[in-house]
């Protein structure tokens, strides 16, 4: 058995206090020990972007990070990102856009999209493909995905 | 069930180093590495695992006395936001381009892209073209010592360093190059994104009208290591890129690459494509 | 009142860009998948699997794993003497007996409190193999003294016996070949003989696989009373209800299937695989809920793949263009047991048989068992492979005979209501249509000579565009005893419709559509309809979501059902107002006259007749069974009531230093009936033809010696948004007159014809042919020198 850490941090704006195994990740962190299921289990070694997270500002799959490496930071996940203007625009934009099919890798993209929304608000096709380029999608062929993006800028 | 027994976030070089001498430490920055080995069973966690992403020290890019220093806990977004790379270190900051993705690259530093030695890693290609230097520190007898070792020594097998076990590998220093000095990184893989180099390589001269001089070659995924490429430079050395002298590059290429077969390529095309790209890096220093 | 606020303009739904109904959940990240459900006390399950190829079981020991702090149940075989065999020929044990057959073979499970302990307790799991000769060559497999991978009945190999008196629908073969399949139309000898052109090639189609981004996993509980309940996300729950029921012994009613919201199927989860009964037992065993989740890798290893296939194919032509001949053979690789991977034939004889007007055509395929993994059904089930053969012999025949390669395909299209000698009849059919439009859209005639006559300049890109068409079943397809749908629908006291339908949602928008037609019939806003599919105990029957049809079939469904409430209301609402039921409509939540005056308001108009002496509710139901028909004994007859077309020009741009193939555009041209939701048919164009890229581009499931080699998406490619092409997608509507509202399904359409079309275009950039999938960089590098091996025949006869 892993040691337990205690860890400190902020989720979603609220200020979190948890015992996590050591060698947990922040993805099976946040899924099994803080229940939140929006952030997916894809593929587990950083190569499709279902677990997209946010922390301390910047986009990372929470699969490849240590639930430890929480400790002192501001993480949001999508059910974060969901509850605020830019994650209701972004979802608007989506919903209209038809960027939405089986939905799974969905919440990943919103993520990354709002990241990439934020870093650089001028962003063209060629720039939102190639921000997206850490998300797979098996369903909608991203056409749709990087049209909801652009219309969410 | 891994074994750990404790966890530790150090916020100095000191402290960090203090804990890896007590030996028996997995050290972490980012994850982008340690987490899908040990998913994988390719890594067993030691007793303490230790967090090195918390230490001030190991961030930044500075300047000083002609000599830049990379922060080992530099990631590969800042290194790519970063005005210094992107104007002086042309090859290093393309190959942070082409570095898998933002989500990676957010999280993927220096030091561990550094550490983890992959035989086709994506920035120590250029960094062996820009002549870089590791520094390394620890605590070999309780107080805390600093070396420097060139890149090129310091890798000596996929995955291995000479970084010893009670050492933390703290910054990288790329000595500011010539006025002139201009460099370019190529890297062949099968997709844009998220792939493991099929090939890559680095190339690095300063210009003195249309000859070349203090040429750098280091080529990626071609060998146990990255690996600098001391024929291919002399062929070029001190000459017009012009056709004789691509031939004449193209075939010491042939001689020092010992590529391998995998399920990403052949030995027989990473062959073709070493000589074909350098082909025409070579002719667009020409051109260009 | 003003004028414009008595009535009521008609507008009509069909054709607009409808969002899906559940995108919003689903962007904020609050739809619960199967992975994200878990259930009070449940357990965690995890599969041990061989780690031979080919081996005989000597025995196991899960002794220590039993003893582990954590683990409720190890099983093996011989736990449960009384499973059968599941899969299309019913030649697999969920638990295997006796022998191992491939690297992905179930031969112990365990139920612990985590997946943690359970992963550590497979880990104490002794076996002892007797290794077998492995089998990982198609060709070998039909050799004399092959091994026969399916030599003796189950439990015939010293293992446990299975239950006296259970009956075994399986027996073994006397030699390798799992099914065989012969279709023949006309005389291919005398159309040999009418021909000026014949051409000949091997085709090799490659292994790939579904990647959902959600992986397979299962809820199995049992309830007090014995009944079944699992989660699942089956394509078929109606049919596997009914196989779960026969496993267990126990009777079908008693069987619940739930459908949580699936993180893809593209075909995947149209048969049962082992992971589904093994939850089943331990939950049967430790009388917890039992929840098994694959891990990614688990998924590239240990689920279905598409069919590889060899494939022998000779065409011909007369000098005036008029198709004479085709004869195919193929060897299909079963793999180590029976999926639908080895029905792909009745799908691609189509093809062979029916794309373009032919008179002879013969087609044989063997499917053999190896130690390799097994295929099951995957969007568009054997068309991508027929196609891609088929449509390079349209570029090679016309190129024999000097035709311009789209005139040579226009000669031979079919036209409305033309019927194949192999029984189809095409009652709506776009197919010249969809050829004109896609060339005219995307220039094809003249940047095939521009790119032809580039071939041999000096630049090192080279371009060019292929021309692919294909055809599909677009009504449903008549393979079980009923092809139909059942759907039962209510409308409240307040105008709110449920729509209870027997189509699944796979993530293709059905609850979406179905909504829409029935908007369309009841004059209401997509926000009145509530859409319940996803309850065995509350949704009536359908047979599936499979060959593209739940746009049809519980289309036509929804709308039976929504007329019947139509016709109901309407005729309560003539007799209250004293005009002819036939002179009203329902529009805008209200009952309407033929000038669009408004009459009743719906909501409270119901309510009068609820709350009436006659207390009527508004509750109908449909099915709907499809006016097509099976096959006969020779694979003839008119399986679909409705087929789709579809042609593709791509673009493509060859690095002829690397063999880089870039995708520039697919310019499409879809017969689709009608566009029912353009958001939705858009979708799944666009998500169509990048699977169809990344099949020719850049997938491949490396499968040597029996082991996948590249089980993570690090080393299986799939398409990235920086790689997708430019898509120009047009509509050819036909206005099937079966289908709801003139439409029919689409599905998988989009995959079919894109390699095959990205094969002719590479041709025309390069003067290449390349007959083997797929086209990577290093295997495009290689042909471009005549280094590639072509793929060879050496089928034994």
């Amino acid at each position: 058995m892993s040691a337990k850490v205690e860890i400190d941090f902020t989720l979603n704006g609220v200020r979190e206090q948890r015992a996590v195994a050591a060698d947990m990740s922040a993805l099976a962190m946040l899924r099994d020990v803080v229940g939140l299921t929006g952030t997916k289990y894809g593929c587990g070694e950083g190569e499709c972007g279902a677990c997209t997270i946010r922390v301390d500002g910047v986009t990372l799959n929470a699969c490849l990070m240590f639930a430890v490496d929480c400790d002192g930071r501001e993480v949001t996940t999508i059910e974060g990102l969901a509850a605020t203007p830019p994650g209701e625009k972004l979802r608007a934009s989506f919903v209209e856009h038809g960027a939405v099919q089986c939905g799974f890798c969905t919440p990943g993209l919103v993520m990354q999209a709002s990241h990439l929304i934020e870093k650089n608000p001028g962003a063209g096709e060629e720039e939102i493909r190639r921000g997206i380029e850490g998300n797979l999608c098996r369903c909608t062929g991203y056409r749709k995905i990087i049209e909801a993006i652009a219309g969410a800028k | 069930m891994s074994g750990i027994e404790r966890y530790a976030a150090p916020r100095t070089l000191e402290e960090a180093a203090e804990l890896l001498s007590a030996g028996g430490a997995t050290v972490f920055a980012g994850g982008t590495d340690v987490m899908p080995q040990a998913n994988a069973g390719r890594l067993r966690f030691q007793k303490t695992l230790l967090n090195i992403g918390r230490i001030a020290e190991l961030r930044g890019i500075g300047e000083s006395n002609g000599v830049v220093r990379i922060g080992a806990l530099t990631t590969i977004t800042e290194l790519l936001e970063s005005p210094l790379v992107r104007g002086r270190f042309r090859a290093l900051w393309q190959s942070c381009d082409h570095f898998a993705s933002d989500q990676i690259r957010n999280a993927a530093t220096l030091g561990g892209n550094l550490c983890n030695a992959s035989p086709a890693g994506d920035t120590l290609v250029p960094l062996l073209v820009l002549d870089a230097q590791v520094v390394l520190a620890g605590k070999p007898n309780g107080t805390l010592a600093t070396r420097r070792l060139p890149l090129a020594g310091f890798l000596t097998g996929p995955g291995r360093t000479l970084r010893a076990a009670h050492e933390l590998l703290t910054a990288v220093e790329i000595a500011l190059p010539p006025a002139g000095f201009d460099s370019e990184y190529f890297k062949f893989g099968t997709r844009p994104a998220l792939d493991i180099a099929a090939i890559s390589i680095g190339l690095g001269a300063v210009r003195e009208g249309r000859v070349l001089r203090d040429v750098r070659v280091a080529f990626g995924a071609v060998a146990p290591t990255p690996v600098r490429a001391p024929r291919v430079e002399a062929a070029l050395e001190g000459r017009i890129a012009d056709d004789a002298a691509i031939d004449a590059a193209l075939e010491a290429a042939a001689d020092e690459i010992h590529p391998i077969s995998d399920i990403r390529a052949s030995d027989w095309y990473r062959r073709e494509m070493v000589r074909n790209m350098l082909q025409r890096m070579l002719c667009d220093v020409r051109e260009g | 009142m003003g004028e414009a606020q008595k009535t009521v303009a008609r507008e009509t739904l069909i054709g607009k860009r409808i969002p899906k109904m559940d995108a919003p959940e689903k962007a904020s990240g609050r739809t619960r998948y199967l992975h994200d459900i878990d259930l009070p006390g449940q357990l965690h399950a995890k599969i041990l699997r061989s780690t031979q190829v080919h081996a005989l079981i000597k025995s196991i020991d899960t002794g220590a794993a039993k003893r582990l702090p954590g683990v409720h149940a190890v099983i093996t075989a011989a736990d449960v003497p009384w499973q059968r065999p599941i899969g299309v020929a019913k030649d697999h044990l969920p638990l295997k007996t006796g022998r191992v057959r491939s690297l992905r073979d179930e031969v112990a499970a365990v139920a612990a409190d985590s997946v943690e302990i359970a992963a550590a307790a497979l880990a104490l799991i002794r076996v002892e193999y007797e290794p077998l000769p492995p089998l990982t060559d198609p060709v070998e497999a039909l050799q004399p003294g092959a091994p026969l991978i399916h030599p003796e009945p189950h439990g015939g190999d010293g293992g446990p016996q299975l239950k006296p008196g259970a009956p075994v629908a399986y027996t073994g073969k006397p030699d390798n070949v799992a099914m065989t399949f012969e279709y023949a139309q006309g005389d291919v000898a005398q159309g040999e003989r009418e021909s000026d052109a014949v051409v000949e090639d091997v085709f090799r189609l490659h292994y790939v696989t579904h990647c959902c981004m959600g992986v397979s996993g299962v809820i199995a509980e049992f309830d007090a009373s014995g009944n079944l309940l699992l989660h699942s996300n089956t394509q078929v729950p109606f049919l596997h209800k009914r196989e779960f029921a026969e496993m267990l012994g126990i009777d079908p009613g008693r069987v619940r299937i739930i459908q949580p919201p699936i993180g893809g199927g593209f075909g995947s989860k149209l048969d049962i695989y082992p992971f589904e009964p093994i939850a089943i037992f331990l939950a049967r065993a430790t009388g917890r809920p039992v929840k098994l989740v694959y891990t990614r890798e688990e998924e590239f290893e240990a689920s279905p793949t598409r069919q590889p296939v060899l494939l022998k194919l000779r065409s011909g032509c007369t000098r005036d263009g008029a198709l004479t001949f085709r004869a195919v053979e193929t060897l299909h690789d079963n793999g180590a047991y029976t999926s639908w991977g080895a029905t792909t034939p009745f799908v691609m004889m189509q093809t062979v048989s029916s794309l373009y007007r032919l008179p002879h055509c013969k087609y044989r395929t063997r499917a053999v068992y190896t130690n390799n993994p097994y295929a099951g059904s995957f969007r568009g089930y054997g068309n991508l492979q027929a196609t891609f053969a088929v449509e390079a012999h349209m570029d090679r025949l016309a190129d024999a005979i000097g035709m311009d390669p789209l005139e040579f395909r226009l000669k031979n299209a079919q036209q409305p209501g033309e019927v194949t000698p192999q029984g189809m009849h095409f009652g709506t059919c776009g197919f010249k249509e969809c050829l004109s439009t896609a060339a005219a859209r995307s220039a094809y005639q003249r940047k095939r000579l521009e790119h032809a006559s580039r071939q041999g300049d000096a630049s090192p890109l080279k371009r060019g565009v292929g021309i692919a068409s294909m055809l599909h079943v677009g009504g449903g397809a008549k393979i079980y005893p009923s092809d139909g749908c059942g759907t039962i629908l209510k409308i409240d006291d307040f105008a709110h419709v449920t729509l209870i339908t027997g189509a699944s949602e796979i993530g293709q928008g059905s609850e979406t559509v179905l909504a829409q037609l029935v908007c369309e019939e009841l004059g209401l806003p997509l926000s009145s309809v509530t859409v319940v599919n996803n309850d065995t105990d509350i949704t009536p029957w359908d047979v599936g979501v499979h060959a593209s049809r739940t746009t049809f079939i519980a289309g036509n469904s929804a709308i039976g059902a929504a007329k019947k409430a139509k016709d109901k209301i309407l005729a309560a609402a003539a007799a209250k107002s004293g005009r002819a039921s036939g002179d009203l409509q329902l529009s805008g939540g209200f009952v309407v006259t033929p000038e669009g005056e408004k009459l009743f308001e719906l909501g409270k108009f119901l309510r009068s007749l609820h709350f009436s002496d006659k207390a009527d509710l508004v509750m109908t139901t449909f099915y709907y069974e499809p006016p097509s028909h099976h096959q006969d004994r020779e694979f003839k007859g008119d399986v679909s009531a409705a087929y789709a077309w579809a042609s593709q020009v791509a673009e493509v741009e060859v690095d002829t230093r690397t063999g880089i193939v870039k995708l520039l555009s697919i310019t499409a041209a879809h017969d689709v009936g009608r566009v029912l939701n353009r958001l939705g048919i858009e979708g799944q164009i666009e998500g169509g033809v990048v699977m169809g890229q990344g099949y020719a581009l850049t997938e491949n499931l490396i499968v040597e010696g029996g082991a996948v080699k590249n089980p993570s998406f690090r080393d299986y490619k799939l398409v990235t948004a920086p790689e997708i092409p430019e898509m120009d997608i047009s509509f050819i509507e036909t206005m099937d007159g079966e289908g709801p509202q003139g439409a029919k399904g689409v599905g998988e359409a989009p995959a079919i014809c894109v390699a095959a079309a990205v094969a002719n275009a590479i041709h025309n950039a390069t003067g290449v042919r390349i007959t083997s999938l797929p086209f990577t960089p290093e295997r495009v590098y290689r042909a471009l020198r005549g280094k590639l091996e072509a793929p060879v025949w050496n089928v034994p006869a």
